[in-house]
């Protein structure tokens, strides 16, 4: 009943041979660089005896916050890998533009290989929605929901953790194609027929669908316990009219998220079954509809759109009232455009085959659906600007990013109008110019994260980011951004289709050449981002912030002390305004300290996720090769696993209320000026190693 | 091109002056301008709520109505559009001339069925007539598209699209395939010849003296995964009569035109 593959297969290795290994000058170097810094992290861990540590504080931890960034850390990992196919496929594009362009390394032309070339601007877009931009997003959720709730923690914390190692290892697969094997060349949107085994004979296919497939069971976990934290975990007098703006655009984009990632699973799992049993549910002939994955997968795909765009959304729309210094106007109809925004994203994916052929009644119907987004956004952006009006505009780093990100969504909104006419969209489908487009609609995501990154981190870890080098980083990323659309939207215009390899027209020559300077620029800005981290943690000493780190911060989570303990609130806090902070501001009870703290139960660190982790990339890794018994014992691992966590009981302990109150004395008095003496117990440090929970 | 500039220019006015406003809030309100007022407090006015939501939904409102009539004059679908095409050009009342496309990997086969020609990797079409395309791809989906003379379709494998054209002036265009279809598809280009109606007719003659015939069995051969890197447009006289439906039924039963791909691993 299995299908038969071409190449040889054996009983212990599958279709693992010595010639998965690639051999090419690109992906040697790629090899050498990443056992490198393999290298130097091992022997930092070794030698550094952080490895108790790690294991402690990090690898086993049910900690909302933890569990936050090192989502985000997966996530800045693979946006640097994704950068780096991009930077790839530029230099391709404007090596290889005109009819006498050089051919290296026996390439047709450019330096890369058609085949390489398609698997490398697959690799980008799937690491950059799935493994860059949700697994960040995802974090930030996970980090400031709970906090701006005034929840301990997650409503699930060891799912949490569950959702996270799954995430790392759908990542993990993806960079394991790049040394063992080769990955999709079919887009990240899996063109069918092209993916189905007669037309994509090797691996590549399969290990994009099982790294989405696993990754994907994470996110929706995740969902499903966001959902169920905003709805049970707030605390007393945490309204739904008091609810924090960022917390509602999360509410709405994990009902996104649980909706729509289901039907992602189904089609991969047809395109699955299409290439591991043989059936016919995606191929041209015997029974088989291409176009049904088309509808499959987009059902899902645009919303996904939205699941990353909404909590940008909802970053700009705490970030920008706190630098204004005025509460968000129009706060009811942010809500509600953010929900009509996620209920119209369920209407409109048919706008990604326009083309098909399909009649004007559906296409029309499609087109207007899709405009109608454009209402509810551009309510928002009305909404951003007078917020602004008689307010007291600081423009510290994460300001920055907000009004960049807002100024990307008028020019993406601009050309989403375009696209979502179809007799404009005929002639620019499929161009560069869509590519434009979505990359312009997700520089708001990257911009809302920025500015979250910068916004958050001193809640999260005690110290403020360096702001010049974090203004330096915004203003070189921009002139990127600017060198490498504006050129794209034009030469979409003129016709250049996507994914091209080879571009015979060298009229097109000067805007290749325009993109490549820009993503000099990106380099440069990403130079400044790392020296930004570099700088800051070297200098933490003189940034420490106390709970308020902004000083005009709005949100509850601004309440506890920076760093966050690891139970987040001593006492439950009690909610009396939608800008608690500055109700408590007005009030004079800023600096009101607990007068009685009580026993916090807090769930225990616990290494099953992990576990888990650890069989499901044995199961990935056993289905791309078609090892068969790695994949039995890999699932059957999962199972007992999970049934054995099943009869745990003891999950909880006891922090005893002296412990709180000293955690919190010390906390407090760790406040801006005061000296490094005393680092906070349980609080985020994850630059000095202290002892685990009790 | 009308719907282009009418939807650019209605977007633009109204994301221009909120681009202004909100830099001019901005720069006006900010921290370090005393002079500015500061109302800490104020974020609700029912008036500008009601702007705020009137403005994109009255843009929209208009810009749906457009793209409905849009959607429909455009339809390649509506007989009527023919007519409509043709009286705008130069040829009024000529017979519509009909042109079979089936892509391969990576080729374009033009078959002209009444004339029982065909030509791969190159179009030629009389100015001034209207041009309907019936586009089958033997393998996966592409999509068929000369940017100054038709917006994109998909051309897909075991269906049917279609495609109307007319073109009102000689020269040479450029077409590509739109859509990814595998290795060879940056080099899918085809050449657009539109030529007078005396020039094509002499064409038409000259290809119908070709010695080489497209029979189905010929057409397996040619179907074979080709990257056409230099261009080359070979012709076919004598076209099986029924070819484009061959193509479609073989497709349906699950022919497959291999695609030699390197092993798994070989990158």
């Amino acid at each position: 009943m299995m299908v038969n593959v071409q190449g040889p297969w054996s009983p212990l290795l599958g279709r693992l041979s010595l010639g998965a290994i690639p051999d090419n000058p690109i992906i040697a170097g790629a090899f050498v660089f990443a056992a490198v810094l393999g290298a130097v992290i091992l022997g930092y861990l070794t030698f550094g005896h952080k490895w108790g540590y790690l294991w402690r504080e990090w690898l086993t931890t049910v900690d909302h916050k933890k569990i936050g960034v090192m989502y985000i850390i997966i996530g800045l990992v693979m946006l640097f890998r994704g950068f780096i196919d991009a930077l790839m496929m530029r230099t391709q594009q404007v090596m290889a533009c005109g009819p006498h362009s050089p051919g290296f390394l026996g390439a047709a032309h450019g330096y890369l290989l058609p085949y390489h070339f398609d698997q490398i601007y697959s690799a980008h877009g799937t690491i950059m929605i799935l493994f860059a931009a949700t697994p960040i997003l995802v974090g930030l959720m996970n980090v400031v929901v709970p906090l701006q709730i005034g929840a301990r923690d997650m409503a699930f914390p060891y799912l949490n953790a569950l959702g996270l190692w799954l995430t790392a290892v759908g990542a993990a697969l993806i960079m394991l194609s790049l040394f063992v094997g080769d990955f999709s060349h079919a887009g990240w949107v899996g063109l069918t027929p092209l993916t189905e085994i007669a037309y994509s004979p090797g691996v590549g296919v399969d290990y994009w669908m099982w790294a989405i497939q696993i990754s994907s069971v994470g996110t929706t976990l995740g969902a499903a316990n966001l959902i169920a934290t905003i709805i049970k975990m707030r605390a007393p007098g945490m309204t739904w009219s008091r609810l924090p703006i960022f917390t509602w655009t999360a509410l709405s984009t994990n009902i996104i998220a649980l909706t729509s990632f289901p039907v992602l699973a189904v089609a991969l799992g047809l395109l699955g079954a299409d290439r591991y049993f043989g059936t016919h549910f995606f191929t041209a002939g015997l029974g088989g509809n291409l176009m049904l994955y088309s509808d499959l997968f987009w059902i899902w795909g645009h919303p996904e759109v939205y699941f990353v765009i909404l909590p940008a959304f909802g970053m700009m729309s705490e970030i920008i009232p706190t630098f204004a210094e005025k509460p968000l106007f129009g706060y009811a109809t942010m809500v509600a455009a953010s929900f009509a925004i996620a209920g119209v994203s369920w209407s409109v994916w048919l706008h990604h085959f326009f083309t098909m052929g399909a009649g004007p009644q559906v296409n029309t119907f499609f087109s207007i659906a899709t405009m109608v987004v454009g209402i509810p956004t551009g309510v928002k952006v009305f909404n951003w600007a007078f917020t602004v009006y008689r307010g007291r505009s600081r423009f510290d780093t994460p300001m920055l990013w907000a009004v960049g990100a807002l100024f990307m969504l008028l020019l993406g909104g601009l050309t989403g109008m375009m696209l979502a006419m179809p007799p404009v969209n005929y002639s620019v489908h499929n161009s560069v110019f869509v590519v434009a487009h979505f990359h312009t609609m997700l520089m708001v995501v990257i911009y809302g994260i920025m500015g979250a990154v910068n916004f958050w981190f001193p809640k999260v870890f005690g110290f403020r980011l360096n702001e010049a080098l974090g203004k330096r980083f915004f203003w070189f990323f921009t002139a990127g951004t600017i060198m490498v659309f504006i050129p794209m939207y034009t030469s979409g215009f003129m016709g250049m289709t996507r994914r091209l390899d080879y571009l015979s027209n060298p009229a097109l020559l000067p805007f290749e050449i325009a993109e490549e300077i820009g993503i000099g620029f990106y380099v440069v800005s990403i130079y400044y981002f790392v020296r930004q981290l570099y700088v800051s943690i070297r200098d933490r000493a003189t940034t420490r912030v106390g709970a308020d780190a902004w000083g005009s911060a709005r949100t509850l989570e601004w309440l506890t002390p920076s760093p966050v303990p690891f139970y987040n609130y001593a006492v439950t806090p009690r909610v009396h305004a939608r800008d608690e902070l500055v109700w408590r501001r007005e009030q004079g009870l800023e600096g009101a300290t607990v007068a009685h703290y009580e026993d916090i139960p807090m769930p225990k660190n616990t290494p099953v996720p992990l576990i888990i982790g650890a069989f499901a990339l044995g199961l990935g890794f056993g289905l791309v090769w078609r090892i068969w018994w790695l994949t039995d014992v890999s699932l059957l691992a999962i199972i007992v696993t999970v049934i054995a966590r099943s009869f745990v009981r003891d999950t909880d302990y006891m922090v005893k209320a002296g412990v709180v109150q000293e955690t919190e004395r010390r906390l407090r008095r760790n406040a801006p000026e005061g000296s490094r003496e005393g680092e906070a117990r349980g609080g985020i440090d994850m630059f000095r190693p202290h002892e685990s929970n009790p | 091109m009308r719907f282009t500039i009418l939807d650019v220019a209605v977007m633009l006015g109204i994301i221009v002056p909120t681009a202004i406003i909100t830099t001019y809030f901005l720069l006006r309100y900010r921290k370090t301008n005393t002079n500015a007022a500061y109302d800490p407090h104020w974020s609700h006015s029912n008036l500008i709520e009601l702007i705020v939501w009137a403005i994109p939904l009255l843009t929209v409102a208009m810009l749906g109505y457009e793209s409905y009539k849009g959607t429909y004059a455009v339809n390649p679908y509506d007989p009527r559009m023919i007519k409509t095409k043709t009286a705008s050009a130069a040829n009024p009342g000529s017979a519509p001339l009909n042109v079979d496309v089936i892509t391969t990997d990576w080729q374009w086969l033009f078959v002209y069925p009444k004339q029982h020609i065909a030509v791969a990797n190159e179009l030629v079409i009389p100015r001034g007539t209207p041009v309907v395309f019936h586009m089958t791809s033997a393998t996966v989906v592409n999509d068929f598209f000369i940017p100054n003379l038709a917006g994109m379709i998909d051309v897909m494998p075991g269906m049917r699209t279609k495609q109307v054209l007319v073109a009102d002036k000689i020269g040479q265009y450029r077409g590509y395939s739109a859509n990814f279809s595998g290795a060879g598809f940056s080099w899918m280009g085809f050449k657009t010849h539109v030529v007078s109606s005396a020039h094509f007719t002499h064409w038409i003659q000259s290809i119908q003296k070709f010695p080489r015939h497209m029979d189905y069995a010929q057409f397996n051969k040619f179907a074979r995964p080709t990257t056409n890197i230099d261009g080359k447009t070979p012709a076919f006289s004598h076209v099986h009569a029924r070819l484009f439906d061959q193509v479609i039924k073989g497709v349906l039963d699950g022919k497959v035109y291999t695609t030699r791909m390197p092993p798994p691993g070989a990158a």
